[in-house]
C-alpha cells in the first residue's frame, strides 16, 4: 500500500495525516493543480456535487450515494471547508484522491476556499485546534489558489437511460414515465422518486416548479401538473447536447464569453471585487439583468443574462452550487441553470436534504479531453452555428438526494453537533 | 475496493431515514412519559437547564457588543471572568435585530407620555441589561417615574446581586436611578407559582399604572396552560392599560423548525408553547384572546431587519459593513423562525407604538394556503 492509499484509508476514517504529509500532499496538489486550466474540459458521464462545508460524514454518505472513487467521475464545485466540524479531513480526503486518480475527479473553487472567510468561517480555527498552528491552513490555503475557476462538460447525453431500478412508491410505476426520460430523481436507496419526460417549449415553465416543494427523500418533489404531460420533444434528432459549464456562484457582468475565464489570473487569493470574485459569488435570482448581492460580493443576475451567455458559449445549462437549496437541487430559467446542494442538514441545523446530479454520456464523444487551458474558440460563429445552437436541449439529468448521516458510527470521532439558536 | 455501507443502517433502533422523520416531532413531546411522575425528580434539572439558556443568550450578547453590532456596557457584567465566545455573522445579526427591535417597543412606551408613570415587567430576564441602558439613555427625561421589575428563578437572580453587589459602579447607577425616579426591583420567583390559586404578590408591583410586561424567549418555556396563566395573573391584577411583548421562536413544521426542535431536544431544551403558537397569525390570536384588544401584532426577525421603521437604512448598512456575512439563505432561514409580537389594551399603547405595523401579511397569506 503506497503512502497515498494509507493517506486516503487514514482521512476516510476521519483521522487527520501528520503535518509533513499534508505539506507534501499540498506540493503535490499544486503541482497536478498548475497544469489544469482556469476551466478544466471534464468528459461526460460525470457526477457534480455543490457545497460540502466539512461535513465528512455526510461526504461519506455522498460517496455511498454517488459510488467511490474512482469508480465514479466526480466533479466538486467547491465550498470544501468551513461551517462543518471536519472541514481538514473532508479536504484533505478529497486532495489526496485528486492526487492518486487526477482523471477521475474534478476539484474547483469555492468562495470559501479563501484566507479571508476560512479566518471568519472555521476553517482556520479548525487547523489551529488539530495541529496547533497555522501551518497546515498556509499550505491548503496555496492550494485554493490554484484550484480551477470552472468546469465544461462536454460529451453529455441528451436521452437519460432510465434506470434500473425498484421504485421508492410502487404505486407510482404505473403512472411514471418510462421513455423520453429527461429527469430522473432517485433517493438515497437507489429507488426511483420521480421521472419527467422532456417538456415541450410550452410546458417548460413545469420545471421551475420541480423543486418548489419541500421534500425529504422519501417525498419526490411535485411538479404541477400531472407527469408526462411533456409531450416527446423533437425526438431523437442527433443533435448533441451543447456542454455544461460548472462554477460554484454564477457568471460575471465582466464575463460575456467563456474564453474571458480563461485569461484571467487565478493564482491568487480571491479579489473583493471583479470577474474572479463574481464566478465564486453570483447567484441567479428572479430579476432581469444584474443586480447588487446581498452577499456583499459578486452580483444576482437574471434569467435574460443565463439564456443570452448560455446562446453565445454553446452551453445547454450552467451547473453551480453556493446557495442552500432545501431541496438539495433547484432548477431555474426554463432549466438553463441549477444549483446543486451536498450538504445535508446543513450546519446541523437547517434540516435541508442534499443532492447530487449524474450526467451520462452520449457515447458520440472521443473520450480524451486534454485538462489544459487550450481548447480557446471552441463555439464557433456564423448563421449556421447560430441554427445549430438553438437546438440544444438540456443534458438528461439524474438527480440522486439523500440525507444527513449520523454521526456516531463505525468509530469515527464524532462529536454532537450544536447548532446555535435564541434562547 | 470495499462497498461503502449505508451509515443510516446503524442509526439507534428503527432504521431508514423515513421513519426517523416521522419521528422526530415526536421525541419532545414526551410520549409514552407521564408527565406527573416527571415532576418530582426531573423538575430541578429541567428548570436548570432553562435557566441556563440565559448564558447563550448572554454570550449571543456579548460577541455582539464586541464586534459593534450594539452598544452596551454593561454585556459582560454579568458573567464576570467570561472572555466573548465569537459567533457566527448570522447570530450576531440576530442578536441585533432581536434587541434593537424589543429596544424599539419599549423605549416608544416610556417616551410616550412622560409625565405619567408606567411599570416594565420583564419575565425570565436573566442577565438582561435593558434597565441599565434605559436609565443611562433616558434617566431625566421621564418626571412621572419609571418601575422597573426583572423575574428570574432564584440561581439567576443571585447571580446577578452578587454582580450588582460587587461592582460599585452598577450599585451607584440604581442610587442614582433611583433618586431620578426609576425603581428597580429584582424579583426571585418561579413564573409558575403566579398560577397557584392565592399566589403572593410581587413585591413592588403596582397596579395602577401603564404597565408593559417582557418575554424574551421566557413564557416559550412552560406549558401553554402556565404560560396562558401566567399572562392572565397580570390581566386580572394590573387595573390599568397593560401591554405584552414576545420574543420566540415559530413555524416548528417545517424542515428548519424540526430540525431546531430535535436539536433543542438533545440539550434537553423543550419549547412547550412552540407548536401551539407556531406562527406569526397564531401569536396575534394568542394576544386577542389573553384580552389584549387594543391591537395584536407580529413581524418575523427577517421582516424586522428588512423594515425601515425597526431598522433604519443607514443601520442595516452599517450592520452589513460589520462582518461579511455570506450564508445569506441561511440567515433568512434561521430569521424566519424568531419572531416579535406585541399586543395591548389602552390607548397609551395604541399611541406609543403608531406606525409599527404587525399585521397579517400577503406572504403569511400564501403559507397559511400552502401549509
Amino acid at each position: 500500500m503506497s503512502d497515498l492509499d494509507k493517506a486516503i484509508a487514514q482521512l476516510r476514517a476521519c483521522r487527520p495525516i501528520p503535518e509533513n504529509q499534508v505539506r507534501e500532499l499540498c506540493y503535490k496538489a499544486r503541482e497536478l493543480l498548475i497544469e489544469e486550466g482556469n476551466v478544466v474540459t471534464v468528459d461526460a458521464p460525470v457526477t457534480i456535487c455543490g457545497d460540502i462545508h466539512g461535513q465528512f460524514h455526510d461526504l461519506m454518505e455522498l460517496f455511498r450515494v454517488g459510488g467511490d472513487v474512482p469508480d465514479t467521475n466526480y466533479l466538486f464545485m467547491g465550498d470544501f471547508v468551513d461551517r462543518g466540524f471536519y472541514s481538514l479531513e473532508s479536504f484533505l480526503l478529497l486532495l489526496c484522491l485528486k492526487v492518486r486518480y487526477p482523471d477521475r475527479i474534478t476539484l474547483i473553487r469555492g468562495n470559501h476556499e479563501s484566507r479571508q472567510i476560512t479566518m471568519v468561517y472555521g476553517f482556520y480555527d479548525e487547523c489551529l485546534r488539530k495541529y496547533g498552528s497555522a501551518n497546515v491552513w498556509r499550505y491548503c490555503c496555496e492550494v485554493f489558489d490554484h484550484l480551477a475557476l470552472g468546469a465544461l462538460v462536454i460529451g453529455a447525453t441528451t436521452d437519460l437511460a432510465p434506470s434500473d431500478a425498484p421504485f421508492s412508491d410502487p404505486a407510482s410505476q404505473s403512472t411514471l414515465p418510462s421513455e423520453e426520460l429527461e429527469i430522473e430523481i432517485l433517493n438515497s436507496a437507489g429507488q426511483i422518486l420521480n421521472r419527467f419526460t422532456r417538456a415541450t417549449p410550452n410546458s417548460s415553465q413545469d420545471l421551475s416548479q420541480l423543486s418548489q416543494n419541500p421534500s425529504s427523500p422519501s417525498q419526490a418533489p411535485s411538479r404541477t401538473g400531472a407527469p408526462g404531460t411533456g409531450a416527446a420533444s423533437s425526438t431523437n434528432n442527433s443533435t448533441n447536447t451543447g456542454a455544461v459549464l460548472c462554477v460554484h456562484g454564477g457568471l460575471s457582468p465582466l464575463i460575456d464569453k467563456i474564453d474571458k475565464i480563461r485569461l484571467l489570473d487565478r493564482k491568487q487569493e480571491v479579489p473583493h471585487d471583479g470577474a474572479m470574485c463574481d464566478l465564486l459569488w453570483s447567484d441567479p435570482d428572479d430579476i432581469d439583468g444584474w443586480g447588487l448581492s446581498p452577499r456583499g460580493a459578486g452580483f444576482l443576475f437574471g434569467a435574460d443574462i443565463v439564456k443570452c451567455f448560455n446562446h453565445r458559449n454553446d452551453l445547454s445549462l450552467i451547473c453551480r452550487a453556493h446557495q442552500l437549496v432545501m431541496e438539495g437541487f433547484k432548477e431555474m430559467f426554463d432549466s438553463t441553470i441549477v444549483t446543486v446542494w451536498s450538504a445535508p442538514n446543513y450546519c446541523y441545523r437547517c434540516g435541508n436534504v442534499a443532492a447530487i446530479l449524474e450526467l451520462g454520456e452520449d457515447g458520440s464523444n472521443a473520450g480524451y479531453a486534454a485538462r489544459s487551458n487550450g481548447d480557446a474558440n471552441r463555439s464557433r460563429g456564423g448563421p449556421l452555428a447560430e441554427q445549430r445552437r438553438e437546438l440544444h436541449m438540456g443534458p438528461g439529468r439524474r438527480y440522486r438526494v439523500f440525507d444527513a448521516a449520523p454521526q456516531d458510527s463505525r468509530g469515527m470521532p464524532a462529536k454532537k453537533p450544536v447548532a446555535d439558536y435564541f434562547l | 475496493m470495499e462497498s461503502i455501507p449505508n451509515l443510516n443502517t446503524f442509526r439507534s433502533g428503527r432504521g431508514g431515514p423515513r421513519r426517523r422523520r416521522a419521528g422526530l416531532g415526536g421525541s419532545s413531546d414526551g410520549h409514552g412519559l407521564d408527565p406527573h411522575q416527571l415532576v418530582d425528580h426531573a423538575e430541578p434539572a429541567r428548570d436548570r437547564i432553562v435557566r441556563e439558556t440565559d448564558n447563550d443568550a448572554g454570550s449571543s450578547r456579548m460577541s455582539a457588543v464586541a464586534l459593534g453590532y450594539l452598544h452596551d456596557e454593561y454585556a459582560g457584567i454579568f458573567f464576570p471572568g467570561q472572555d466573548p465566545i465569537k459567533r457566527y455573522p448570522i447570530i450576531n445579526r440576530g442578536t441585533y435585530v432581536r434587541t434593537t427591535a424589543v429596544d424599539e417597543l419599549v423605549v416608544r412606551f416610556i417616551t410616550t407620555r412622560p409625565a405619567e408613570r408606567k411599570q416594565i415587567i420583564s419575565l425570565g430576564a436573566g442577565s438582561d441589561t435593558r434597565f441599565f441602558r434605559l436609565y443611562d439613555r433616558l434617566k431625566s427625561t421621564q418626571p412621572g417615574g419609571i418601575v422597573y421589575h426583572e423575574l428570574d428563578l432564584e440561581a439567576n437572580v443571585d447571580r446577578k446581586r452578587t454582580a450588582l453587589r460587587s461592582s460599585m459602579a452598577l450599585s451607584q447607577k440604581v442610587h442614582d436611578a433611583e433618586s431620578d425616579g426609576w425603581r428597580y426591583h429584582l424579583n426571585a420567583l418561579d413564573l409558575r407559582d403566579l398560577t397557584k390559586k392565592s399566589p403572593s404578590p410581587i413585591p413592588g408591583m403596582e397596579t395602577q399604572c401603564p404597565t408593559l410586561l417582557l418575554s424574551e424567549c421566557c413564557l416559550c418555556y412552560l406549558s401553554p396552560e402556565d404560560a396562558g396563566s401566567v399572562i392572565q395573573y397580570f390581566t386580572m391584577h394590573v387595573a390599568a392599560p397593560l401591554a405584552l411583548v414576545l420574543y420566540e421562536p415559530i413555524r416548528p413544521f417545517d424542515a428548519f423548525g424540526k430540525t431546531m426542535v430535535s436539536n433543542l431536544a438533545s440539550r434537553a431544551i423543550h419549547l412547550q408553547t412552540l407548536k401551539r403558537y407556531s406562527s406569526l397569525d397564531a401569536q396575534r390570536q394568542r394576544l386577542r384572546i389573553a384580552g389584549f384588544t387594543g391591537g395584536q401584532n407580529a413581524r418575523d426577525v427577517r421582516q424586522l431587519w428588512e423594515t425601515d421603521a425597526w431598522v433604519a437604512q443607514s443601520e442595516r448598512e452599517r450592520v452589513e459593513g460589520l462582518e461579511w456575512l455570506d450564508e445569506v439563505e441561511e440567515w433568512n432561514l434561521l430569521a424566519s423562525h424568531y419572531c416579535v409580537a406585541w399586543g395591548w389594551k389602552g390607548d397609551v399603547f395604541g399611541e406609543a407604538w403608531q406606525g409599527l405595523e404587525g399585521f397579517r401579511t400577503a406572504s403569511e397569506d400564501r403559507d397559511a394556503e400552502n401549509g
